[in-house]
């Protein structure tokens, strides 16, 4: 009992920390905003559907011997997990700006910010799968996925935050997307 | 929140301070959320901190009646924990509703997160009641104590799911509705720690972690007086800077638009 009552405490303790630790992120969050274009990682949209491209993979299978393949395509699952989890980060900290954006008194200023949030909410909802999955097809050779929906949501990112930019101050974030 | 102890002559008057201090807190906590018109905003959370001051009120009566910490008391005590429990899962709810509500998007996966949590987190604490040893002290208290421990299970690990499902997404919280879950995280995971100290401790010990619990519960009711009184921000971090012509970008974007 004396060892059940031990753990209790320290789960009890893990527990408070975390609410500490997890609702102070909620606030650091705002020192992001101060400047985002620090935050931000470029994404390379052409590269990532280059990497992700069938057609690309069946060149590969073609001209490669099949353990050169599994060790090229792995590498290149790898780098297609990188590139989502970048753009699932741009997607956070736009998020976060649209917010700011999203209670604008100019009704298409918030309404672009909107959509913003709702593009960059899809993409870290797709990215939430579609990452786990990457890591997983890099597991088993010869095994293949492509995500495509992710750079065409990118894509709607990167066009919201523009359109955005001629009704809002964007501090030149749509430059370093 | 009060508890059934006779206190120690040289405790008295903190355990009266930690008894009476919060519950006078949460009478100000209740006029500025009326005033504020706060409550129709927070239903749940109005009726909760109404609740725990009419406990107070009854049972800091009872104490002082000829029934003292008697038997009336204890089943008074039980009868308005059991309250409190009841309305504070509402106000997780009302939290849950307010932060998700404001984002259609993530509305139904986060409903279908904070389902699949509620039912793992209930599995746990049911497990972990039959699984842990039984004491031998007073039935009722030991029966209250392990259902408190799973209560807390349950609301510490929804209000962390709700942290970390936020903080996944990025969502921005209501200032209020921030203030009310960081003190219901706080208060859940002390009460997670105390309520299985409490069953193994004796009286001296108890009356410590009973102290610990007060004044635990006395921070997150300042919270929440706290967070009440903070003004909510009408557009926070918003740049002050001119709009940036990030021309080679938008010419890119208009390219790309016009060749789709």
């Amino acid at each position: 009992m004396m060892i059940a009552t031990f753990i209790f405490v320290i789960v009890g303790l893990l527990a408070l920390l975390s609410v500490i630790v997890l609702a102070s992120g909620q606030t650091t969050s705002a020192t992001v905003l101060k400047n985002p274009v620090q935050h931000l990682r470029p994404v390379d949209i052409e590269a990532f559907r280059n990497l992700i491209a069938p057609s690309e993979e069946e060149f590969l299978r073609r001209h490669l011997q099949p353990a050169e393949f599994r060790k090229v395509q792995r590498q290149r699952l790898l780098a297609a997990a990188e590139y989502v989890t970048g753009a699932a980060r741009n997607a956070a900290i736009l998020l976060r700006f649209a917010e700011g954006a999203r209670r604008s008194s100019n009704a298409a200023t918030a309404e672009t910010a909107e959509k913003l949030i709702a593009h960059a909410l899809r993409l870290r909802l797709y990215a939430l799968h579609v990452v786990p999955r990457l890591y997983f097809a890099a597991m088993l050779p010869g095994a293949s996925f492509a995500p495509v929906l992710v750079a065409e949501r990118y894509e709607l990112i990167v066009r919201q935050v523009v359109m955005l930019g001629l009704q809002y101050p964007t501090q030149g974030i749509s430059a370093m997307l | 929140m009060h508890l059934n102890l006779d206190p120690r002559a040289f405790l008295h008057p903190l355990w009266y301070y930690f008894w009476i201090a919060p519950h006078v807190l949460q009478a100000l906590i209740l006029y500025f959320m009326v005033r504020r018109k706060l409550h129709h905003q927070f239903p749940f959370f109005a009726v909760y901190i109404a609740s725990e001051i009419v406990q107070f009120a009854v049972l800091y009566g009872l104490s002082h009646s000829r029934f003292h910490y008697g038997p009336v008391y204890l089943h008074s005590y039980v009868s308005f924990l059991g309250l409190s429990t009841a309305v504070r899962f509402a106000v997780i709810y009302e939290i849950v509703n307010h932060v998700l509500g404001r984002y259609p998007t993530v509305d139904e996966a986060g409903r279908h997160f904070f389902r699949f949590s509620t039912v793992l987190l209930l599995l746990l604490a049911v497990l972990l009641a039959v699984l842990m040893p039984r004491s031998q002290s007073e039935f009722i208290l030991t029966a209250t104590y392990s259902l408190d421990r799973a209560v807390s299970i349950l609301q510490c690990g929804l209000l962390l799911s709700m942290f970390v499902f936020s903080r996944y997404f990025s969502l921005s919280w209501n200032s209020l509705d921030f203030g009310i879950a960081v003190g219901m995280g706080v208060f859940a995971s002390v009460e997670l720690a105390t309520s299985a100290m409490w069953l193994h401790l004796g009286s001296f010990g108890n009356t410590a972690v009973n102290l610990l619990t007060m004044g635990t519960y006395h921070c997150c009711v300042l919270i929440w007086l706290f967070y009440v009184l903070k003004p909510e921000k009408v557009s926070a971090a918003v740049p002050k800077t001119l709009p940036d012509h990030d021309l080679e970008v938008w010419n890119q974007e208009l390219q790309r638009m016009v060749r789709s």
